[in-house]
């Protein structure tokens, strides 16, 4: 299991580079997801699993998509077909996809029993322990979690309103 | 919950009831005088609470939080504060005629967040706290929209979450180095030396919440905002967020800060350079909001040397000197923003020519709020600093006193000029001026009769800070 963590944990490093000095943004986009793949397997490693689904899901499923479907749309005019076109060029696509077989390999190694059982002081947590701990002792910390994305909420509605009489308006 | 968390806990738990329902009503009754009405009683209750809520206190409310006296000081002082800039902003978004629910909402969640951080024992609460008080402040510096405002919310954005970045991989650190989250861990490691783990994630820590104070090598966004951000909404950055990420840094590393060792010279250096960066660089301004905000960083310079002569005394004089500083700071923004209007606002240093003489009342206001942060005797800024100075040589920090000193005459020069230009001969051709709020009368004068009060007779203030300074490190 430590093998496990420490490749995934450098696949995630890699991914995180690539993703912060990639020039082009669907491509640092698509290193960004792998990122986060690594993020979870790296906390399937250490015996959280509820934890690495929800980050699959919630971060690399939900989020992620969602950049890179708005990045790609954004990209829409006369040049769109021609970069679309670029996007399948191996060189785009080669080095997220080969981080990411990299993580399935480990996956499927760790599912055929390799690498042996989790660590002695790693114990398996699981998502009815996490439910206990956030809706038990830091049910304060989830309901400022829930007032902090209000805040958000808010602040996006009215930075993203189109105003009809605005003066200043701006696209933002 | 027990009944007694349960009224401890009730100043935060109004300001977010009342967050709610505002939100709930927004759709459909956005009456400017109710919301802001309504945002005002908000306030007025939640620090009628504390009063409520004392007499539980010293409690600790789950892992998160904890209610104390120096808790309920600070978040006091939050709300006073919250309901000054509420107080102020209704003239400023237009009195009746306005519509800026959002703006009131986004108010009052920054005023919770900054409750929190007041009452944080735990990182979990501290890092929430103050996301939710970035997060609502960024929305408000943009509130108006203009070019200026959206630089100042994307740049409070960007470097908001390049300090949360920072302040939770200091966490991590420190949480791996104890095993947890608590900030009395974190101290007692502290304490005893603590590894370099701990060592580096403090520093880390100190550099996310460094980003907040605006001291010196963290300060590069302070004035951009400033200047950007509606006035009240730099009054309320100025203060309120600032003094909760104080209260937070106390509760962490007040107590354990060892005098000499590694991260007690990075916050002397820090401190020095801010005293004197922020005082010279604002010699020059020609824009008022600008050299409030250099201002601003002198004075969590200043704050520092008693932050970092520990024990009680020093906390009180944090406290007494966050409190004269709040009511000088939002003093100054609240003449700027009864002149302003919502959008444009009135900050150049040449519109401010003969205004002791166009507006007297306003003008002896601007005049007594500069003094008090020059630190002008009969001001509560006297008695702040004076407080500071105590503070810091009870522990015969010599260097950071004489620094305080020394930058505090520089600090005369430019508070000084603003006073000689408000003094002068109006010009002949007088700009364009708004009509004063009777609203933002109001707050300026409340500011300014504690101002006085504070300069004058400090006694029944520093008793009330000596109680509040003397519960937190036990």
């Amino acid at each position: 299991m430590e093998a496990l963590f420490y490749v995934s944990a450098v696949v995630a490093v890699i991914a995180t580079l690539r993703a912060v000095t990639g020039k082009n943004a669907v491509h640092a986009l698509l290193y960004l997801v792998v990122s986060l793949l690594a993020a979870a397997l790296v906390f399937y490693s250490l015996g959280a699993p509820f934890i690495a689904a929800l980050e699959v899901i919630i971060y690399a499923g939900a989020i992620m998509v969602l950049f890179i479907f708005v990045v790609m749309m954004l990209n829409l005019g006369p040049g769109a077909e021609r970069q679309e076109k670029s996007l399948l060029d191996p060189r785009a696509w080669a080095g997220p996809a080969l981080l990411a077989f990299a993580l399935v390999a480990e996956l499927l190694y760790s599912f055929s029993g390799g690498g042996g059982t989790a660590e002695a002081n790693a114990q398996y947590i699981n998502p009815k322990a996490v439910a206990l701990t956030l809706f038990g002792p830091y049910f304060i910390g989830v309901e400022l979690a829930s007032l902090l994305l209000l805040a958000g909420l808010v602040a996006a509605w009215h930075l993203g309103r189109r105003e009809k009489e605005a003066t200043h308006d701006s696209p933002g | 919950m027990s009944p007694s968390e349960l009224s401890a806990l009730l100043p935060i738990l109004i300001t977010a009831a009342a967050a709610s329902a505002l939100t709930a009503a927004a759709g459909f009754y956005s009456k400017h005088g109710f919301v802001a009405g309504f945002t005002m009683a908000a306030f007025a209750l939640s620090f009628a609470s504390i009063f409520i809520a004392a007499p539980a206190a010293p409690i600790a409310v789950s892992s998160l939080l904890v209610v104390d006296g120096f808790a309920l000081f600070f978040m006091g002082l939050i709300y006073a504060a919250a309901f000054a800039v509420a107080l102020l902003s209704y003239g400023y978004n237009g009195g009746a005629g306005g519509k800026h629910t959002e703006y009131y909402i986004l108010l009052l969640l920054s005023a919770l967040g900054a409750a929190v951080l007041a009452g944080s024992r735990h990182f979990a609460s501290f890092f929430l706290g103050l996301e939710i008080l970035s997060v609502s402040l960024f929305g408000l510096a943009a509130y108006m929209r203009s070019p200026k405002g959206n630089e100042a919310g994307l740049k409070y954005l960007v470097l908001a979450g390049a300090s949360s970045a920072f302040l939770v991989f200091g966490m991590a650190l420190v949480y791996a180095a104890t095993g947890s989250m608590e900030f009395s861990a974190a101290s007692a490691l502290a304490t005893r030396g603590g590894g370099p783990l701990s060592l580096a994630g403090m520093a880390l820590i100190v550099a996310g919440a460094g980003f907040k104070l605006a001291v010196v090598p963290f300060h590069g966004w302070t004035p951009d905002v400033y200047e950007g951000a509606p006035a009240p909404v730099g009054a309320f950055i100025a203060s309120v967020s600032k003094g909760a990420v104080v209260a937070v840094l106390m509760r962490l590393m007040g107590g354990s800060l060892a005098s000499g060792g590694p991260l007690f010279t990075f916050l002397a250096a820090v401190a020095v350079a801010s005293m004197f960066a922020g005082n010279l660089l604002a010699l020059f301004q020609e824009n008022v909001k600008r050299v409030l905000a250099y201002s601003s960083i002198a004075h969590l310079g200043y704050l520092l040397v008693a932050f970092l002569a520990s024990g009680s005394f020093a906390a009180g004089a944090v406290a007494f000197y966050l409190a004269a500083y709040f009511v000088s700071i939002i003093g100054a923004f609240g003449v700027v923003t009864v002149l302003s209007v919502n959008g444009s606002d009135v900050d150049s240093l040449e519109s401010y020519r003969g205004l002791a003489w166009r507006r007297p009342l306003i003008g002896a206001v601007f005049t007594a709020m500069l003094l008090s942060l020059a630190g002008i005797p009969l001001t509560a800024g006297f008695v702040g600093k004076f407080y500071l100075v105590a503070a810091g040589a009870a522990s015969s920090m010599w260097i950071l006193v004489l620094s305080l000193a020394l930058s505090s005459v520089i600090g005369f020069y430019y508070y000084l000029r603003i006073i000689l230009v408000l003094f002068s001969p109006s010009p002949r051709e007088l700009p364009a001026e708004a009509e004063v709020h009777p609203a933002g009368s109001a707050a300026l004068m409340a500011l300014f009769a504690v101002l006085v009060f504070m300069g004058v007779y400090p006694g029944p203030f520093l008793s009330l800070v000596g109680a509040a300074a003397s519960g937190l490190w036990q």
